[in-house]
């Protein structure tokens, strides 16, 4: 037997080709299923095999066929037998003996296939199976169609089977494409047609029987291309001949074996579309719009949305009367709430009927559908888009309107966290129970899981932790929490809890003092105090810039891509968004308005505005620009302090200090009533931010007028050396300040000379006396700083009123003690604060009294 | 089954009845069955029915039709060599008859549909859902 076996296993193998042609498929069906972990498959076949024949015949045959499989299994069976006599000389006789034996046949079908080291020569069988084709098909046509036909119906048979098994047993990873598989080949095709040249493949596959390609895939999401699978490129390009939509010139790309999956790996995008969920419009002009599903039909796959309305009431009334005014698509209405009334008036006919298919009353206009002030629209699932919809919390707070109940609204936000993203509690986060038997506990998160959250609850009667579906918390804040905001608009602001309206906090805001509404969700709980932008681009904060159309305005609020800017209307208070590009420049010039009384205002000095809607405020100015000043007041509570009047409209009050010396000048102010112009000169030899001399009456003295710096008031009036440039080892004293460089008034000359901002450094103590910047004014002597503050001026200064002088005068006058000689010194003396002028006066009066006693 | 080479061997009848319908259109009708992912039109459903899942009996009911197929599909592959494409192996319709099939289908078949599959001893493998 074992010699028979050998020999057959030759005239097996030889025999293989014959048949091979005949059975490749199923040879090479079982063969890869071998490949998966047939063996089993294998016996199955055998099992299945010979239990549904019946026939002897075929039974031998299958016998054969089994063997065949088995690949070098047993010895020739009948039907081999059979082939060998009807011609075929290349197979021995011998072989016939064994053709009854099909049981051992099948365990030796076995065994050799146990043994069986023929399945590693496919080529070879292959190389043989071309020599001899020819010879073979002509002789034993009738008995391979007889054996083709069994084959085919055993498939059909055992298909089902088959099938069952091989989804649950064999892994998708068996099934990855092997170097035997076919190519998958990228074809370039007519753009949208990609379908229809899938499907014309498949219909010449059935009219030309020559057509050596196995499959051909168009892609949904793929345009202009389609894949086919083929073993050799020639016959792709055959196939490809003459279809209208595949060019001719297009190229063959093979597809990597390593990405052939990736090809036929489908997204499987869950169309679950519930009522209540926010879904955003993807087409039309509501594209990008919030809206909420309210019915979903899925066998004409469409669903009705509510939307807040943009409808143009003018152009739909124009459209309704018949008066065409012609397309004007470009412009989209912005959202708003539907007002039949306002319709009415616009003599649209608004009519209120009752849709079929919900039951419900609408107010109809051309074809819309309205209610409650909403637009329900039908719309197919194409055109809108359900996935990873985060609502904002303005559009929701639009959506909610007022007399909407709260519950509502909370079924709607609750709809929201299905949507939000997960992961966003932290071990130790106040949380509050939303929903379910344990609503409105309180707790602490412990642990977060996957899914599930573990608290440990308040109450102390209830279990240490316990496990709740995240989207069953939410986390609670208390009044006097402070928090930051992490997520959503108002990212990055930090805040103190105010009130806590369900999910909604609103918390007064570090930087801007502000009011802002923000979703529990998006905050946590934060000791950071941020400071907040102060600058963007070029502009800080209280810049005064220009804008484009020749409108100014100072900043006064910056945000994360804009600013906000106090607009120079003086009237009334303008607010507008600007973004860094509209800005033009930076107004920097330093330009002095008059004000109401024709004193001269400049930067840094205080007025107060006497006129229109802010009358009564009081405050430095920060800037000035044609005629119109921006005022800052602590005290007022809009538009970050600033105010915007005319100049026109206000009085400057008291000196030209900020805030913080206003008492000081108050002080003066009411020592003094109406003697403004004394107690301005006499704030000079104060140590306070020493400004040049006031400007506010028409006598002025020359010299400088000093501009403020802009806000680096620390800097102004420090004195300071000059460390390099031309000035070097210098000394002097800031008198403004201006973006990169200073303006230093030195000591030695008389002077005022501008050097960059590092050239110069702070030598504090620098006590060369205060120099009287009026030196044009005429005063030869420098007047030593009085260290006090508030110097109680004895005497008011250059006043007209002779009182002083002529007290001074009398005395020595009436006094004829007085030696003739003192008095030149001592009258001096009294006025020795005063300016040339008296001097002189006194000395002159001095002589000529001198003169008249020594007549006398 | 059917290969160019085969052809010689059958008769044209033969390898017709091999192969199931081909969409006569590509719009809105097309459909997709659920168990087997054979694409046609609607009225070809109705007609006859779908080729690897007679027991559906979608020729003799209208019902059938709708509640089997579905218009929700991803994709068509022509498969012209079910046996030995690669392709139709991945996607587990290397055993159906030669035709149109979709990638994937976006809805399970109905629970009373699983049992005449399980009655007939056929396999129903439901979507993948990621």
């Amino acid at each position: 037997m074992a010699r028979n076996r050998r020999h057959d296993d030759d005239d097996d193998e030889e025999y293989e080709e014959e048949e091979e042609e005949e059975e490749e498929e199923e040879e090479e069906v079982v063969r890869r299923g071998k490949g998966a972990g047939g063996r089993k498959r294998g016996r199955s076949d055998f099992i299945d095999d010979t239990a549904l024949e019946d026939d002897e015949d075929e039974e031998d045959e299958e016998d054969d066929d089994d063997e065949d499989f088995g690949r070098g299994g047993g010895g020739g069976g009948g039907g081999r037998g059979k082939k060998r006599r009807s011609g075929s000389e290349f197979f021995e006789l011998e072989a016939a003996v064994d053709s009854d034996e099909g049981e051992e046949d099948d365990e030796e079908g076995e065994d050799d296939f146990i043994n069986d080291a023929g399945a590693d020569l496919p080529d070879e069988e292959e190389g043989r199976r071309l020599h001899r084709p020819s010879i073979l098909m002509g002789e034993d046509q009738e008995d391979v169609d007889e054996i083709e036909r069994q084959v085919y119906e055993r498939y059909a048979k055992s298909s089902h089977v088959e099938y069952g098994d091989d989804a649950t047993e064999v892994e998708q990873q068996a099934l990855l494409p092997s170097v035997k598989d076919p190519k998958l080949w990228m074809v370039k095709c007519a753009i949208g047609h990609e379908r229809e040249t899938a499907i014309c493949l498949m219909q010449k596959f059935i009219d030309r029987a020559d057509l050596q390609i196995k499959s051909a895939i168009a892609l949904d999401h793929l345009k202009n291309y389609i894949y086919v699978e083929a073993e050799k490129e020639a016959h792709v390009k055959e196939a490809c001949k003459g279809l209208r939509n595949i060019y001719s010139s297009a190229k063959i790309m093979l597809v990597p074996i390593k990405e052939m999956t990736d090809v036929l790996s489908v997204e499987s995008k869950s169309v679950d579309l519930a009522r209540d969920t926010w879904v955003r419009m993807k087409i039309g002009i509501y594209k990008g719009d919030l809206a909420k599903v309210v019915d979903v039909d899925n066998v004409r796959q469409r669903v009705t949305v509510k939307l807040i309305p943009r409808v143009d009431l003018q152009t739909l009334a124009n459209k309704l009367e018949g008066r065409d005014i012609g397309k004007k698509k470009t412009f989209v209405p912005p959202p708003r709430f539907f007002n039949i009334d306002e319709a009415r008036e616009m003599r649209i006919r608004v009519e209120r009927r009752r849709d079929r298919d919900s039951g419900e009353y609408f107010e109809m206009v051309d074809g819309l559908m309205f209610k409650d002030g909403f637009l329900y629209k039908t719309v197919s699932f194409k055109s809108i888009s359900s996935q990873n919809i985060q609502p904002t919390f303005d559009e929701l707070e639009k959506f909610r309107k007022p007399g909407d109940d709260v519950n509502g609204d909370v079924a709607s936000l609750s709809t929201l966290f299905a949507n939000r993203k997960k992961g966003h509690f932290m071990k130790g986060d106040a949380v509050i129970v939303v929903r379910g038997d344990l609503k409105n506990l309180e707790g602490w998160v412990e642990k977060v899981e996957e899914d599930t959250v573990h608290i440990r609850p308040k109450m102390p009667d209830l279990p240490k932790t316990l496990a709740f579906n995240e989207k069953e918390l939410c986390k609670y804040f208390k009044p006097g929490d402070h928090v930051k905001v992490v997520s959503g608009v108002q990212e990055g602001a930090t805040g103190m809890v105010v009130k806590v309206e369900g999910h909604v906090l609103i918390i007064l805001s570090d930087t801007t003092k502000e009011h802002i509404r923000v979703f529990a969700d998006h905050v946590v709980e934060s000791s950071e105090i941020t400071t907040g932008v102060t600058r963007i681009g070029d502009y800080e904060l209280h810049d005064l810039v220009m804008l484009d159309n020749m409108s100014f305005g100072v900043i006064i609020r910056v945000e994360s891509e804009a600013f906000q800017v106090l607009k120079g209307v003086p009237d009334r208070p303008e607010v507008v968004l600007i973004k860094l590009r509209e800005i033009k420049s930076k107004i920097d010039r330093r330009t002095n308005a008059k004000d109401r009384s024709n004193n001269i205002v400049s930067v840094k000095d205080v007025v107060r505005v006497i006129e229109g809607p802010c009358k009564g405020k009081q405050g430095p100015v920060e800037h000035i620009h044609k005629g119109i000043l921006f005022i800052y007041d602590r005290h007022h509570l809009e538009h970050a302090g600033f105010i915007c009047a005319k100049a026109q409209s206000c009085v400057v009050v008291g000196g030209s200090n900020r805030g913080h010396g206003m008492n000081g000048v108050d002080a003066l102010d009411s020592r003094f009533g109406g003697l403004r112009s004394s107690s301005n000169v006499l704030q000079s030899p104060r140590r306070l931010p020493p400004r040049g001399p006031p400007t506010n009456f028409g006598g002025r003295f020359g010299g400088g007028r000093f501009g403020g710096g802009r806000g680096h008031d620390s800097l102004v009036g420090r004195c300071i050396k000059i460390k390099s440039g031309p000035f070097k080892g210098y000394r002097g004293r800031v008198k403004e300040i201006t973006s990169g460089f200073v303006r230093v008034e030195l000591d030695s000359q008389m002077k005022i000379v501008t050097v960059k901002r590092d050239e110069i450094s702070d030598t504090p103590g620098a006590a060369t006396p205060f120099r009287e910047s009026r030196f044009a004014s005429g005063s030869e002597t420098p007047m030593h700083p009085s260290r006090t503050p508030l110097h109680p001026i004895q005497t008011p200064m250059r006043d007209p009123s002779a009182t002083p002088i002529h007290d001074g005068m009398r005395t020595p006058l009436r006094n004829r003690a007085w030696a003739p000689m003192s008095p030149p010194s001592a009258e001096p003396n009294l006025h020795f604060s005063r300016g040339s002028r008296n001097f002189a006066i006194i000395r002159s009066f001095v002589k000529i009294f001198h003169i008249a006693t020594i007549s006398l | 089954m059917g290969s160019g080479k085969r052809g010689d061997y059958m008769g044209d009848d033969d390898r017709m009845a091999q192969f199931a319908q081909i969409p006569t259109s590509f719009g809105h009708e097309l459909r997709a069955c659920l168990r087997c992912r054979l694409v046609k039109t609607y009225d070809q459903f109705r007609e006859s029915g779908c080729e690897n899942c007679p027991f559906l009996e979608m020729d003799k009911e209208h019902d059938n039709v709708v509640n089997c197929t579905t218009p929700n599909f991803t994709g068509i592959i022509s498969v012209m060599d079910p046996s030995r494409s690669w392709a139709a192996r991945w996607l587990r319709i290397g055993r159906f008859i030669p035709g149109c099939y979709t990638l994937a289908v976006s809805e399970e078949l109905p629970e009373e549909y699983q049992t005449v599959c399980a009655d007939n001893n056929v396999q129903y493998v439901p979507p993948k859902r990621s």
